[in-house]
Parts: C-alpha cells; structure tokens; sequence
C-alpha cells in the first residue's frame, strides 16, 4: 500500500499530484492548509475531546508511549506534533534541568495551547517551543536522543518525507517512537469502531466543539492511515533499524518503534 | 489495553496525592530530585520505575534486570525482591538480612531507596484537619478519636504478627507460626474488623446529623 496517493482523477482538469485529506482527494500543496484548519479549529476544546472521545484512554496510549520511550535526566527529546504537550509535560520531569524537550507543531495555534498549559503547570525552564513542519524539521543532524510522535503522522502530507526528516535529526542511537491510531485486529472490533468513528465521534464533535467536519476529518483520516505493516516497512525505506511496533487496545492504536544505530 | 500504564497511573496518582497532603514532603523529597528508583517486584512482568522531580513520575520499564543495571547512573538505585517481601523493606534495619536471605537484591544508590522509604514513612498528615474541611470540627474529631482507637488495635496486631514471623525467620525454624500466635491473632483481626464496621456505621451517622 503506497502511503501517498498520486492518483489524479481523470476528470480534473489539473495535472497536479494529489493527496487524501480524509476521503477527499486534494492537491499536494493544499493539504497543510487544510490540517491547518481542523486544528485551528479544534484546538481550545482540544483535550476536552480527546478525554471523551477516547473515554480517557488516550492517557494510557501516551503513558504507554512514554514508559518505552527510554527518556533519562539530560537527555534531549523532540516531542513532533506534540499539540498540546501532554507528552512534553511528562518529558520535562524526566529529563530534568540537565535535559531539554522540544516541542514542536506545524500549527501556531496548537502550539500556544500547549504552551500556556505547560507554563501554567510550572514547567518552563528546559522546553523549547518551535513551529515547524515534521516533513523538513529545522534542527541539526544527529541532535536528539528521542523523538516522539503522537497522533500526528496522520495529518502528514508526505509521511515517508518526515520519517526521513526525524532519521537525519535524532543521534545514532537514540529511537522513534511513533504513535498512531491502526488497523483493529479483529473483524467485530473493526465493525464496532468504525460505528463508533463513522456516527458517534462527529455527532460529538458537533455537540461539544460545534464542529462534526473536523471530527469526520479526523475519522477518515484515520481509516486512510497505513496499516500496522505498512507503516512498519516505511520506517525501515527510512533507514531504521529494529523496526516494531505494539498494538494498543485491539489495533485501534499501534505503537512504532525504531533505532537509529 | 496497556495493563502496565494502567498500574503505574494508579501508583503515580496515588502516591503524589498522599504526598501532598503533607506539607513537609516537598522539603523532604528535595534530595531525591532527579533520582530513580526501580523496583523489580515478582511476580509483576514489568519494573516499576519512581522518578523524582517536584512530583513523583511513575513509569513501567519492559527491560530486563540486568540490563537496567548496566545503565544506571550516580543518582539511581535498582533492587529486586518479591511482592511477599515487600512490607519488610519499611524497615530499613532489615535491609542486610533480607540481603543475605537472597530476598533483596540492590544496585547503584542504596541512599535512594532509603530515602524514598523514609519519605512515605515520616508523612504526618493531619487527617483531622483534612476531615474538618469537608464536614465539620465535631465530626472530624469523633471520626478521629474511633480511627486512633482502631489504628492501635491494628499496629497491636500486626507487630505482634511481625514479631512471630521474624522470630520464625531468624532462628530458621519453620516459618509456620506457633498454632496459639495465630489463634491470637486471628482474635485481634476479628476484633479489628469489630471495630472498623462500628467506626463505619459510626461515621454515617455523624454525617447524617451534621447535614
Ligand atoms: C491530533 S494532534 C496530536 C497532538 C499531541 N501529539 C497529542 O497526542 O495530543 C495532531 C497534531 O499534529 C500537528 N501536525 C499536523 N501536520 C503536521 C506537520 N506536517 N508537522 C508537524 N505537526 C503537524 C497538528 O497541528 C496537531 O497539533
């Protein structure tokens, strides 16, 4: 399964590549613009959704994301896509003064919710916020110990762009750890969720944030996501090494992990 | 579901609201910032892992014992032991003994581990004032005095408890308490229980009259 799609449609008159923003096939270049959008327009009810959308268990996703991520006091960390900073907020502690996080997002409006959240929590002295894009990171090579990904890859226009991106940046060594929602293991599961994805999610959406479009975006985008493999085989095109990955609540989320050495 | 981030949300949870309901614990745990503690306990699959900072952080490590210790630093401490070992390391005086039993197994900064004993040991939290903010003073005192009476009991109870065990480990004898300690025993957890349910029903009604 190839991640990005350059299947223009016959009946558009341009020629230019194309990609999937959720079902929707868009041009290359307009998809940024658009993840901009859901985000800018999900933001400040941002955590509030995540809570119930997921009945709270996104918290173990992450925590479970942290606990392999390895994190030691002095070590630096690149926390991409990180939104909100719920995995910025745990790193901080973890690497203590001696260390530093970099939180990073292609979205200014993610990354201010993030920061006012983790500046009212008392957390400041080791976290750098930068606005960046995954697909062309502007940090030197070989510079972090781990980078971490959560729920990001997703909204990426060119992934296979920024996993080669996130290989130049970390330190031989260091790992990534990518987590995602996937592909369920299992038929009923399956069923079940896409029910849930397809009908409950956008209707609350619609109820809390005032916004199914980009809780449907969100579903799609989700059901438009490489499977457990497929991602997996990106990470080695990549150059990583000691490829895995750990299915999380079914398949409903993976975690992938790969080394850089 | 990742039964292991599960248990390490609950410790976290756990352990930072009981330590904050000592005002002291801040000043206490300032030596321990940026130490770790990890705990190999059988039979959990996974290491239980305490980083210190201005909270306790609790993560669950996937790693294997040996090679935790190849990576500890100066300000570390990893030990291994068993859950039926576990309430004897409060003492810190035991620690040599349960050493030599092959019962305890500790690398790295034995001082962290001390000190993150000494710290949920020396908590004096002032249930009493705890309690007197959400009912009333009157209440919480008489909530107080049953709980003073109950927790004597209790201490009665287990250090007698602890008395028959470790006599029955250091001497090497067998570990089977003498039939009259247990018959004694198990009286004062009955009584114990007496008094928990009364305390119980006690504290209902002192709430039903102060709404
Ligand atoms: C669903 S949120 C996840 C936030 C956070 N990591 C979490 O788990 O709560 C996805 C984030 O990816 C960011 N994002 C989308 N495309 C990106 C890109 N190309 N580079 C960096 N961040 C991007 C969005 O702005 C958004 O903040």
């Amino acid at each position: 399964m190839s991640d990005n799609h350059n299947n223009t449609s016959p009946t558009e008159a341009s020629d230019a590549p194309t990609t999937h923003f959720g079902f929707k096939q868009v041009e290359k270049n307009q998809k940024a613009s658009l993840v901009a959008n859901v985000f800018d327009s999900v933001a400040a009810k941002y955590d509030v959704m995540n809570d119930l959308m997921s009945m709270g268990v996104h918290r173990l996703w992450k925590r479970f994301a942290i606990d392999c991520s390895g994190v030691r006091a002095g070590q630096k960390v690149l926390d991409i896509a990180g939104g909100t900073g719920d995995l910025t907020a745990k790193f901080s502690r973890l690497v203590g003064p001696t260390g530093n996080v970099t939180l990073a997002d292609i979205n200014l409006s993610m990354l201010k919710v993030g920061r006012d959240k983790l500046r009212d929590r008392g957390l400041v002295s080791n976290i750098d916020y930068v606005q960046a894009d995954a697909e062309a990171l502007p940090f030197p090579d070989n510079h972090f110990d781990v980078v971490t990904m959560a729920f990001g890859l997703r909204n990426v226009t060119e992934k296979q762009n920024a996993l080669n991106s996130i290989y130049r940046v970390l330190k031989p060594g260091g790992r990534l750890l990518v987590l995602e929602f996937s592909k369920p293991t299992s038929e009923q599961l399956s069923k079940l969720y896409d029910t849930y994805s397809f009908h409950i999610l956008p209707k609350m959406g619609q109820l809390v944030a005032n916004d199914a479009e980009s809780y449907q975006y969100l579903a799609e985008s989700i059901r438009m996501h490489p499977d457990q493999e497929t991602l997996k085989g990106m990470f080695e095109t990549a150059g990583f090494d000691q490829c895995d990955y750990q299915n999380l609540t079914g398949g409903i989320v993976a975690l992938h992990r790969g080394y850089k050495f | 579901m990742p039964t292991s981030a599960l248990v390490s949300a609950v410790i976290e949870t756990a352990a930072n609201k009981i330590l904050a309901l000592d005002p002291d614990s801040v000043a206490r745990m300032a030596s321990l910032k940026g130490a770790r503690l990890i705990a190999y306990v059988d039979p959990l699959p996974f290491a239980v892992v305490l980083v210190f900072s201005e909270q306790v952080d609790v993560l669950a490590l996937h790693e294997p014992f040996q090679d935790t210790v190849a990576t500890l630093n100066h300000k570390d401490c990893c030990i291994k032991t068993s859950l039926d070992t576990l309430p004897e390391l409060k003492h810190i005086n035991q620690l040599t003994r349960l050493i030599q039993q092959n019962k305890l197994q500790v690398e790295g900064e034995l001082a962290v581990a001390q000190q993150v004993s000494g710290l949920f040991q020396q908590l004096d939290i002032d249930v009493e004032e705890l309690l007197a903010a959400k009912t009333n003073d009157v209440v919480a005192h008489q909530a107080m005095s049953w709980f003073s009476a109950v927790k004597r009991k209790a201490t009665g109870a287990l250090s007698e408890f602890n008395k028959v065990a470790s006599n029955a480990l250091i001497e090497e004898k067998q570990i089977a308490a003498p039939k009259l300690a247990v018959l004694h025993f198990s009286d004062e957890v009955n009584a114990l229980r007496d008094d928990a349910a009364r305390l119980d029903a006690r504290l209902l009604q002192l709430e039903q009259k102060s709404i």
